[in-house]
């Protein structure tokens, strides 16, 4: 039976521990369908900017909005590959180098779906959810993060 | 008599304006919106930012009678 989706939260506040990863990857093992899951984790990088090394981002979000276009992108994945489960999952608040800030997970019966849907959902994000990056530098002045 | 919109301004545009939410007396498009805001915050002239007239981003001039909030937003840099 088909389940209807409403929008979730995907905010974390501050980073995304390794241990909410795995007990993640650990909550699958009981859907037996699974054959593949792939991961994306984001990672804040030491940037060296011109008046400074980044040590940190502060995430901010419009979250209502970033909320409803997050659950529209979930949807269209969804209906385009044939995946058992999928899980987006962004920090808010202050992230520090070294520490994790994005983690989607999706999972299907194959791996082609998985991998495929997990690398379309990490680049819709970045492009479409109306979330900014403050990347706090060793010398107290910030730079707002641009994405390539 | 209309209602006040509210102006939500995110990232590096609430830094240039020192804050994030402004209440305005009805304004009819987002163009005329515009024109204020750059009037009143002159820093945003150079600026690259869009605007969602109620979460939704309009790509040109818009109505915005009867809406409820508008939303300046500069580009996106999550992940």
């Amino acid at each position: 039976m088909d389940k209807v989706r409403t929008p979730k939260n995907i905010f974390v506040q501050g980073a995304i521990s390794p241990e909410k990863i795995a007990t993640s990857i650990a909550n699958h093992s009981t859907k037996t369908e699974i054959g593949g899951h792939s991961i994306f984790l984001g990672q804040v990088r030491a940037d060296q900017k011109e008046k400074g090394e980044v040590v940190a981002i502060e995430y901010t979000a419009y979250e209502e909005m970033a909320l409803q276009k997050a659950f529209e992108i979930r949807e269209a994945v969804f209906a385009k590959y044939p995946l058992t489960c999928m899980h987006i999952y962004h920090s808010f608040g202050e992230v520090k180098v070294g520490e994790i800030c994005l983690f989607v997970f999706t999972s299907s019966k194959h791996r082609k779906a998985a991998i495929e849907a997990c690398s379309e959902l990490v680049e819709r994000i970045k492009a479409e959810l109306p979330v900014w990056g403050k990347e706090i530098l060793d010398s107290e002045e910030h730079v707002w993060k641009k994405n390539s | 008599m209309a209602e006040k919109l509210i102006i939500k301004a995110f990232g590096m545009v609430a830094e240039e304006i020192g804050q994030s939410e402004i209440w305005l007396d009805s304004v009819s498009n987002t163009q005329e919106l515009l024109a204020i805001l750059k009037e009143r915050y002159p820093g945003l002239e150079g600026m690259k930012f869009s605007l969602a007239v109620d979460k939704e981003l309009v790509s040109e001039n818009q109505k915005i009678d009867g809406a409820r909030e508008v939303a300046l937003l500069p580009p996106f840099s999550g992940g």
